[in-house]
């Protein structure tokens, strides 16, 4: 590991004062990401500014403003208490699961929202200092495109990057229109809609995020909604925990009769960001919630999918899973 | 004087239990030395060539850098001294992707490691054969005389005149051992003696191989091992960073602590190799098997061989008059694979077994009767008689415990909600063999309280080493269990077999227990008197007043166990439940029946048996290491990448033993279980995924996308 200060920050405006200060410095926050990364050579900041004990962490409801009546979960909040939360468990079951779906209980613990939702890719080539990588050191080449790809992009990928971003917590979030809500070094509030907040890889895949250096993810609020009673997050993977998503699928919907009125698909595993299925959402909307219409929704979304050498399974198996997803979903989350 | 109940067979609880869960008990690197210096290894990032130049300049100048050891200053080492795997810094050439180049030595690990990233080597680049796909069709005769064509009668013929035949072909991918304690070693020299800390399967082996390499004498080094933290097959023989860490301590003159990393381990310590393995069976419309072949293609480290004996299980599992069992190798730049738990039968057995299964469903049998009716009498390998062979009846009690009458013969019949239930049998086996192990055992009385202390050079790899001992010599002494202390894992007691290959338990019980024997016998003759009924060592003591007696025996297998052949057997069943649309895989169940002769006792054994269940569920399901075919690195480092089976994915585990006495195996009747219950867990496995499903999955692990 390369040298570093360490400064344990006593408020968000010295902690983002600090950091814009120093273009090499970091946050950290539960350090389960960070630092992992840090032992391997692939960050290398030369400070980093505590931010885990800044009184950021509470979640509660929002009184006023754009998302009133929805929730407001701390930056610093540690996962496993957003996933357990009341107010989440009972409104967001969605996001409770996919927290839930992602890491161990003891990397939960310490991991915290604001770190979810900025933790990096999982591409093997990213993490092998000895291996070519663009997200990694711009220019070297994309060790995956020709690589071994398995878990590796089918949409939106460009041929500098086809790395998978491998939140759960975010691919809820992503279904259920939240904001990041971040602040700046000039002390300004930036509220950030999460479509907007990550990127795809294009010419720049060293950019994860939207977010600029200096600032920090103080909040992330989720509006008020009426898919609390059907949801689901449905995550395939290698083995039953403790594993990244081959394919996510969280899944929420607001069924009148058996008419569907509102429906939100996002998926996680197929790509540089959370997938917003906004073609399979247009096709449910206003049509009965039976099997056939979800197919019909599953294949319009995955026919844009381009697979890669080694996930052209992730093609039928992101299909079967929006299906099942669905079905899951309409069911109240009982197969 | 009251007699002590015997406790071997007993399920008592670990003896280094408390330790190990209080963290008392020290780990390679947990043993106090003084002023350590931390070394970290430099590594290739090339497969193949030859390295330029080194430039070491920004790292001599880190911080806390205390030395830099490279091919260019390291000293001569012998290279064929007996470490596995080369890369022993004595050439510029690179034979595979992450060869130790060089080791940095500083005052903290944390500074070696950032002064490792400071080093910057030019290589002269060759195409690297990493790509066993492509080179498999170059694969030739094995070097070792042992792997050469078995043949038995006319597999051809019996072959082309069949109706009921299964021919196909079944992948195992590379796999790692990855044990909970990476390798590690703190080297300390005295004078021109070295002692290091380092877990060894094989104590003995560790010392004499690194002796050789350091050009000493096998007496200038000692091993110190007292717990293991996991090797399964990655600590038997030992490799190059064990004899580094002593070039370091020497080179500057300090006690060095030299560990692997996690990632390091990949290309460090061994792996399981590649096998493409063709079985072609053939049988006639009753299900006798009338041909059994077996073709393993496998691939090895470009200057040296190392082959899974993967057609061991069908050289004694079946009767069939033609059999074929032949292997080719084509060397890689890969780090020499070595063996790994249940080596050969574990990856054998799922061609074997999955093949068996298939031709059970041809023939429209049920896949027990099958192989009962082609149980052999004598080993078909050789025509010797079995020490003892519990093979049918593991079956037949296992059928019955695991409720078998309850699966449907066809798959895809078994639906439960959104998933397809369905269930799989295989047959496993593991050969028994003692090995020659000597042992002291020393009593002391005061009063009335005799204790014994039994000393021998064997390792306990987590397995319940001390336990077994412990009960063993209590028994053979007389003796509570509290009063005797076993004393194992260090290379300056009595020389003993390797904890390899299932003899641990075989060969150092019986020492133990011979040695107890011989100073039973020897404190008789000492007292002069005759005894109608013999009493103990420890009654002896008392009653002949004697403080302190010792003896030491060489123990050596029976003669007459040569005459007999003599295995472990088990048959194992797993109950899987695949979901419908996404194909993930769940082991609802799994019960392994086994006969291994004497138990000592029934708690470790069972730990051994699920233990060994749970990683072939791994091998069945989620273990793969990937290598990229263009560079020759692994993709899958940590263990977020490779996967091992966690809770979730294990359900209910059972172990069942038969109760078996073997007479013939050794004095005691022990044949060992360490290997025998990962053997044929990823058949049983396997086998179930195709009759929940009707999918057959020949190519390991059987990941999701493998079942949609
Ligand atoms: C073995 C393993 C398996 C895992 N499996 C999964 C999984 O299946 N699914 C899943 O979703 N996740 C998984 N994770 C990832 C885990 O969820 C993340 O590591 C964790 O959420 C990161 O949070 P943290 O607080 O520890 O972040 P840190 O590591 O502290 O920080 C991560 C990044 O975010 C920045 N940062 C942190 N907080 C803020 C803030 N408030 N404002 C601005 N920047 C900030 C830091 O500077 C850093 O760059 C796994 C992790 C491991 C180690």
């Amino acid at each position: 590991m390369r040298a570093f200060t360490y400064t344990r920050a006593k408020d968000a405006t010295s902690a983002i004062k600090l950091l814009a200060e120093n273009p090499n410095a970091k946050f950290l926050a539960g350090g389960t990401n960070l630092l992992d990364l840090m032992k391997e050579d692939v960050e290398r900041p030369n400070a980093l500014i505590d931010i885990s004990e800044l009184d950021l962490s509470e979640i509660k409801p929002i009184i006023n403003g754009a998302n009133q009546g929805g929730i407001s979960l701390g930056g610093l909040g540690k996962n496993t208490d957003s996933a357990n939360h009341l107010l989440v468990r009972q409104h967001y079951p969605l996001l409770s699961q996919a927290i839930l779906a992602g890491a161990s209980g003891q990397i939960r613990n310490m991991a915290t929202n604001g770190g979810n939702l900025l933790q990096r890719t999982r591409c093997p080539y990213f993490y092998e200092v000895a291996m070519p990588c663009n997200k990694r050191e711009p220019g070297t080449g994309c060790g995956a495109r020709e690589g071994i790809n398995r878990m590796h992009a089918i949409f939106g990928w460009s041929e500098h990057c086809v790395a998978v971003y491998p939140s759960d917590m975010a691919v809820a979030l992503t279904a259920l229109d939240a904001t990041v809500i971040v602040r700046s070094a000039n002390g300004q509030q930036r509220s950030i809609p999460i479509a907007d907040f990550y990127r795809l890889p294009g010419n720049e895949p060293e950019k994860d995020t939207n977010l600029m250096h200096g600032e920090l993810i103080t909040a992330i609020e989720l509006p008020k909604n009426r898919f609390a009673e059907q949801s689901y997050y449905l995550k395939v993977r290698d083995r039953a925990s403790y594993a990244f998503a081959l394919v996510s699928v969280a899944a929420a919907l607001e069924i009148e009769g058996n008419t569907i009125k509102q429906a939100r698909i996002a998926m996680g595993g197929v790509a540089h960001k959370p997938w917003r299925a906004l073609k399979a959402e247009q096709i449910l909307v206003g049509k009965e919630a039976t099997e056939a219409t979800f197919k019909r929704a599953a294949n319009a979304e995955m026919a844009d999918a381009k697979p890669l050498t080694h996930n052209a399974f992730k093609v039928e198996l992101g299909n079967r899973s929006i299906v099942l997803a669905l079905q899951m979903a309409v069911n109240g989350g009982k197969a | 004087m009251k007699d002590i109940p015997k406790v071997t067979g007993t399920p008592i609880n670990r003896i280094d239990g408390i330790a190990k869960v209080t963290g008392k008990a020290p780990y390679s690197m947990d043993h106090p030395v003084k002023n350590p210096a931390y070394a970290i290894l430099i590594k290739s990032t090339i497969a193949s060539g030859k390295i330029q130049e080194i430039d070491a300049t920004a790292a001599e100048k880190a911080p806390g850098v205390i030395a830099i050891i490279t091919h260019q200053n390291a000293p001569k080492l012998n290279v064929k001294g007996g470490l596995r795997g080369g890369a022993l810094l004595q050439s510029p050439e690179i034979e595979f992707f992450g060869q130790h180049i060089g080791i940095v030595v500083a005052e903290t690990f944390e500074q070696a490691r950032y002064a490792s990233r400071l080093i910057t080597v030019t290589y002269d680049k060759k195409e690297p054969k990493v790509d066993f796909d492509n080179l498999a069709d170059q694969a030739r005769l094995p070097k070792d005389k042992e792997k050469a064509d078995a043949r038995r009668g006319d597999v051809q013929k019996a072959l082309s005149q069949a109706t009921y035949k299964v021919e196909e072909v079944y992948e195992t991918p590379i796999e790692h051992h990855h044990p909970m304690e990476p390798h590690a070693t703190i080297a300390e020299w005295n004078g021109d003696h070295v002692t290091l800390y380092n877990s060894a399967q094989i104590v003995n082996g560790a010392q004499t191989a690194t002796a050789a390499t350091l050009n000493l004498k096998p007496e200038q080094v000692r091993i110190v091992s007292p717990y293991i933290g996991g090797g399964f097959g990655s600590k038997g023989g030992q490799w190059a960073n064990l004899a580094l860490a002593a070039v370091a301590a020497k080179y500057v003159n300090r006690p060095v602590k030299l560990a692997l990393t996690r990632q390091q381990m990949v290309n460090s310590v061994g792996l399981r190799q590649h096998n493409r393995q063709k079985i072609s069976l053939a049988a006639t419309a009753d299900g006798k098997l009338t041909a059994l072949v077996h073709e393993t293609t496998t691939h090895c480290a470009i200057n040296d061989e190392f082959i899974e004996p993967c057609g061991d299980c069908s050289k004694v599992m079946y009767d069939t008059p033609n059999s074929l069992i032949t292997y080719r190798v084509v060397p890689m730049n890969l780090i020499l694979p070595t063996y790994t738990r249940g080596p050969g039968k574990s990856t054998g057995s799922f061609a074997l077994e999955s093949a068996m299964d298939e031709l059970a469903y041809k023939l429209k049998m049920d896949p027990i009767a099958f192989r009962i009716k082609n149980e052999p009498d004598r080993d078909p390998s050789n025509g010797k008689p079995w020490s003892s062979r519990a093979m049918v009846q593991c079956l037949q009690e296992g059928a019955k415990a695991f409720g078998w009458e309850n699966r449907k013969f066809e798959p895809r019949q078994n639906q439960q909600g959104n998933y397809w239930v369905g269930y799989g049998v295989a047959a496993g086996t593991y050969p028994a063999h003692q090995r020659p192990t000597s042992a002291l055992v020393k009593l002391k009385r005061t009063g009335d309280h005799v204790a014994a202390t039994v000393e021998l050079a064997a390792a306990d790899l987590g397995t319940g080493t001390y336990t077994i001992l412990t009960q063993t010599a209590a028994d053979a002494l007389g003796l509570p269990i509290q009063n005797v202390n076993v004393i194992i894992g260090d290379s300056d007691l009595p020389p003993a077999a390797g904890a390899v290959g299932s003899v641990g338990a075989a060969s150092y019980a019986n020492a133990v227990n011979d040695a107890c024997v011989k100073l039973t016998q020897e404190l008789v003759t000492k007292s002069g008197k005759q005894f109608f009924v013999r009493p103990t060592a420890a009654q002896l003591m008392r009653s002949e007043k004697i403080t302190d007696f010792q003896t030491r025996v060489d123990s050596k297998p029976p003669e007459r166990a040569e005459d007999y052949s003599s295995h472990s057997f088990n048959a194992n069943f797993a109950e899987v439940a695949v979901n419908k649309s996404t194909g993930m895989i769940r082991v609802n169940r799994f019960l392994a029946v086994t006969g291994a002769g004497t138990i000592l006792n029934p708690k470790t054994a069972r730990s051994q048996i699920i233990g060994g269940n749970v990683w072939g569920i791994g091998m069945a399901l989620t273990e793969e290491s990937v290598v990229d075919p263009r560079w020759g690195n692994f993709v899958t480092r940590s263990l977020a990448d490779y996967h091992v089976p966690t809770n979730l994915d294990i359900g209910q585990l059972d172990a069942i033993f038969i109760n078996e006495k073997d007479e013939h195996v050794n004095t005691l009747g022990v044949k060992g279980i360490g290997e025998v219950g990962i053997v044929a867990v990823a058949a049983a496995v396997a086998n179930a995924v195709f009759n929940a499903t009707g999918k057959r999955v020949r190519e390991l692990p059987i990941t999701p996308d493998k079942v949609l």
